[in-house]
């Protein structure tokens, strides 16, 4: 005897893979909760923040940039909507979108940690190891999600099945975790200007 | 079970065996994705694990038998201190609660016919061997971890510690908590999701309580212990500054990550404990556990607690009362759901029949070490009495009474419980009880005496000791006590490795247990059951109707899901039937995946980044191909 | 609470009743131990931060909101007081988690109080 067929799912119950997307995006809040922590614990640490030397933290570059990162979670809210009503050429179109703004993030990202690390290494200070911790920290995430994304344009290259739209809803729950936490980190980033 | 089997159910079950039947020899062992074959990989592994940290153990306790003692250098000691406490905690307790008892258990005691994922399963299972290698091959170099198993700062910095010692135990321990936390996610989905139906969650056994709470508490402590040493190898190879206070860190910030790791970490050491013992306790009192709510979310409560106590382990390092005062009044608190626990376990037993058979007499052992353990627990949390016996002995004794008396007697009594289950023999019940008593009062031997040395003052962590202070007889006296209980531990291995060979054949159900995997074979066939069952009460095989209505369930092909590798999934709290889903079969990219994983921590250990990117690219592919498998379309 | 024409959600009550308490102390602890490292720390000479101030409203909200947790899960607890634990869900579940949620409210509010009392009564920074 057959599943029960899909369309007669009780509406509360997700699938697994979402499941385990839910708690592997637990750990990993709960890893940058940490790392934010330290930031502030050393903050408390410490007279001057930024140290004397270091340059105070940007603010409108950053802001702008976590506002276009943000901005995805909509392509990417649409484009498991879309994988759900079996869309699938909408839902490509809103994922391509996604990853072609969350590439041009990162380039962007990556630029500025570089130049950053030229002007206040983090061996000079625990304020700068603490600064490039996180952000490094997170700019590997926005990394792994536009890896994730790229697999999904193109496993999904050969048509959509079940267990490609349930890794679309998976990966967009990732997605909006990465933009929560774009907005903790910058708010960390930019606190001492506060 | 039925006892005549018809045709059509015949028919079923012959599909079944074919669809979950995995390959034959070796390459079925490097390919299972059965939980059954995973937990006893796990099982033989965390073993061996034991067998070396007791190695270690045995040579301290020779070393410390007498004052001055040259049995061992104060080097060689650092690293056998710190190996055991490694060994003992990462590499034998969480594999061998969470990845034996757990994922052999959980399945079956939920009515499933696998974890939720199972490939990831066999991934866990050889990372946790990948890692323990790793962090083992420092042994052979001669450069393991000399830090203790707390690491703490300055000394495991690179000033004070210029060798790979530290860096195998970062590295080796990241790599560790991958695995962990593979398995927490594994054993959180499956509790939520493949409950048989009508298993709400009041109806859910204690022992997936427990094993929930662990998970849960692996998921949210191992990051902070993984930043910890994030940071470290940060500061030991590039410079960084997160523990030095020139540069502004601060050596607290390691104890502080540390703990927030390290008292959860306990928890989840004991929580399995609690649940073994919870499913021992109404099997041989033929009674229904007291209190069952308060037992079950008392599992999940102490987990919670436990995670707001941390800086009761930083009681003597200077930080303001203001701060300590949280850490004091959460220790108090943290003790109410276990006694709450004690009393139910003990009434049920006062209130019940009880058979004193080999499981239950460890459980008897494994109460009175918690309680006395627990109290001198509960005696830490004022932070004056915390202030004098802290690094002292006093300690040692206090978790060893809790590591060694309640977490390992309850795995003992639960090898014993389960060993007709698994292997389909019963054990030799009089060379169990022996092996029992050699067990115990080895236990109290070794580790009574140390409550005295610490109060008396001697120090911990110390190789070695003068003969003016009159520390000697109660040295000696816990060596003896660690040879005896030794015995007893190779007496308990004697037994069931012969009774697995020439034990008598064992009933599927020897001690009519109430939960569901006693409803099925011993040992249970791959599939574990041929009908899903349907549980309307907490302790599903004791409601006699229910398990003769799988029977007629079987016939009429009703829940046997032998179209595919099939399990069905449920609602996360009342266990409403949701979707069949179609399970992985065996699949080889799991070892790919952790061998590649390997090769990528011996990369940064040894500083070649550019080589370890490339693993890591190569991992990411092999994790790729793995997922070009789908499962098939129903 | 039915009796004065009002009528919450019991799955509400249940959720609030059994996470309430729990989650207003995990905030009580984890601010409330931030203020005193802010305090005691060297950055307190720019923070400028009124320990007995932070405290002391911590204190008060998570006493106000853990109490409320206990109302709720003894109102559950009252309306499913003929049910058995092990009873089909929604009110057997319901009750099973009640059960348990009234006790440990209890702990949550005594960890609440101690660790408010203790943070506000000694003096800031002295070590132990």
């Amino acid at each position: 005897m057959s599943a029960v067929a899909r369309s007669e799912q009780p509406p509360l119950a997700r699938p697994n893979g979402w499941w385990g997307m839910a708690i592997f995006v637990a750990t990993e809040a709960t890893l940058f909760g940490t790392i934010i922590g330290t930031y502030f614990y050393l903050r408390f640490n410490n007279l001057h923040w930024p140290p004397p030397g270091v340059p105070e933290p940007k603010l409108t570059l950053p802001l702008l940039l976590t506002g276009i990162l943000v901005a995805t979670s909509v392509p990417m809210q649409f484009a498991a909507s879309a994988a759900a009503k079996g869309r699938l050429s909408a839902a490509r179109a809103a994922l391509l979108l996604a990853v072609v703004v969350q590439a041009g993030y990162l380039g962007m990202q990556l630029h500025l940690f570089v130049h950053d690390v030229h002007e206040f290494p983090p061996s000079g200070s625990a304020y700068s190891s603490a600064y490039f911790t996180m952000l490094g920290g997170h700019d590997l995430h926005v990394g792994l999600g536009i890896l994730l994304n790229l697999w999904l344009l193109l496993r999904t290259s050969t048509g959509l099945t079940t267990y490609r739209m349930n890794a679309i809803r998976a990966t967009t729950f990732y997605w909006h975790f990465i933009n929560i936490l774009a907005l903790c980190v910058v708010g960390t980033q930019i606190s001492p200007r506060a | 079970m039925a006892t005549t089997v018809t045709e059509p159910a015949l028919r079923r079950i012959g599909r079944l065996e074919r669809i979950w039947a995995e390959p034959r020899g070796v390459l079925g062992w490097l390919t299972t994705t059965d939980h059954k074959r995973i937990g006893l990989l796990y099982l033989f592994t965390s073993l061996a694990f034991f067998g070396a940290g007791g190695i270690e153990a045995l040579l301290m306790r020779t070393q410390l038998s007498e004052p001055n003692a040259k049995v061992l250098s104060p080097e060689t000691y650092d690293q056998l201190m710190t190996m055991h406490g490694v060994t003992m905690i990462f590499l034998f307790v969480i594999p061998m609660t969470t990845g034996a008892f757990g994922n052999y258990l959980v399945p079956l005691m939920i009515g499933a016919r696998d974890m939720a994922f199972p490939r990831m399963n066999a991934l866990s299972y050889w990372l946790f061997l990948a890692s323990g290698l790793f962090m083992y091959a420092s042994v052979f170099m001669h450069s393991a971890p000399n830090a203790g198993w707390f690491d703490y700062v300055p000394l495991a910095l690179k000033e004070f510690n210029p060798g790979h010692n530290i860096d195998f135990y970062a590295l080796g321990l990241i790599f560790n908590g991958i695995a962990s936390t593979a398995t927490a996610i594994n054993l959180i989905v499956t509790t939520f999701k493949l409950r048989a139906p009508g298993m709400s969650m009041n109806r859910m056994p204690l022992f997936c309580f427990a094993i929930l709470a662990v998970s849960l508490s692996l998921i949210f402590a191992l990051p902070s212990l993984t930043i910890d040493l994030v940071f470290l190898e940060l500061q030991r190879n590039l410079g960084f500054h997160f523990f030095d206070v020139a540069n502004g860190g601060d050596p607290l910030l390691w104890q502080h990550l540390f703990w927030l790791f390290g008292h959860p970490e306990v928890y989840i050491i004991i929580l399995p404990a609690f649940g073994i013992a919870t499913s021992i306790i109404p099997t041989f009192s033929k009674r229904k556990m007291i209190a069952f709510p308060l037992v079950a979310l008392a599992e999940l409560l102490v987990a919670f607690i436990g995670f707001g106590v941390w800086a009761h382990h930083m009681f003597a390092t200077g930080l303001s009362t203001i701060t300590l005062v949280f850490f004091s009044a959460a220790s108090m608190m943290v003790v109410i759901p276990s006694t709450i626990q004690v009393f139910a376990w003990t009434v049920t037993v006062a209130l019940g029949r009880p058979e004193f058979k080999a499981p239950l007499l460890f459980i008897g052992a494994f109460i009175t070490f918690f309680v006395l353990g627990g109290l001198t627990g509960i005696m830490f949390a004022a932070i004056p009495f915390d202030q004098a016996t802290t690094d002292t002995y006093f300690v040692v004794a206090h978790f060893h009474f809790i590591i060694f008396g309640a977490a390992v007697f309850p795995i003992l009594g639960g090898f014993f419980y389960w060993f007709p289950k698994v292997t389909g023999r019963m054990y030799h019940e009089g060379a169990a009880v022996v092996a029992f008593w050699l067990t115990a009062l080895g236990t109290a031997l070794t580790f009574f005496p140390m409550h005295i040395l610490g109060l008396l003052g001697m120090p911990r962590r110390v190789y070695t000791y003068p003969s003016s202070l009159g520390w000697g007889a109660y040295n000696l006296s816990e060596t003896i006590g660690a040879f005896i209980l030794t015995a007893g531990l190779l007496l308990i291995v004697g037994n069931l490795v012969w009774s697995r060979f020439r034990g008598v054949t064992a009933p599927p159900d020897p001690w009519h247990g109430g939960t569901l995997e006693w409803a099925t074979s011993s040992p249970p066939p791959p599939y574990n059951f041929p009908v899903i069952p349907v549980v309307r009460s907490a302790y599903p095989n004791w409601d006699r109707e229910d398990r003769e209505a799988d029977a007629g369930r079987l016939e009429r092909g009703e829940l046997v899901l032998d179209e595919g590798h099939e399990t069905s999934t449920t609602t996360v709290v009342d266990a409403v039937p949701a979707e069949v889903v179609e399970m992985p079969g065996e699949s080889l990219w799991p070892l790919v995946v952790a061998l590649c994983t390997g090769l990528l921590f011996v990369m940064l250990l040894t500083r070649h980044y550019a080589v370890a990117g490339i693993f890591a690219a190569l991992t990411l592919l092999a994790v790729g191909a793995w997922h070009l498998k789908e499962p098939e379309e129903l | 609470m039915r009796g004065r024409g009002l009528s919450i959600d019991a799955e509400f009550l249940q959720w609030f009743g059994l996470l309430g308490a729990a989650l207003t102390w995990t905030v009580q602890l984890v601010v409330g131990f931030g203020v005193t490292l802010a305090r005691c720390g060297a950055a307190n000479a720019v923070l400028g931060v009124d320990v007995k101030a932070w405290e002391i409203s911590l204190m008060a909200v998570g006493i106000a909101l853990a109490l409320l947790a206990e109302a709720a899960a003894l109102t559950l607890l009252w309306q499913t007081r003929d049910v058995d634990y092990s009873d089909p869900p929604p009110e057997g579940r319901r009750h099973f988690f009640v059960v348990a949620a009234v006790l440990g409210n209890l702990l949550f509010i005594v960890i609440i109080v101690l660790s408010g009392t203790g943070a506000i009564v000694h003096e800031p920074c002295m070590p132990s």
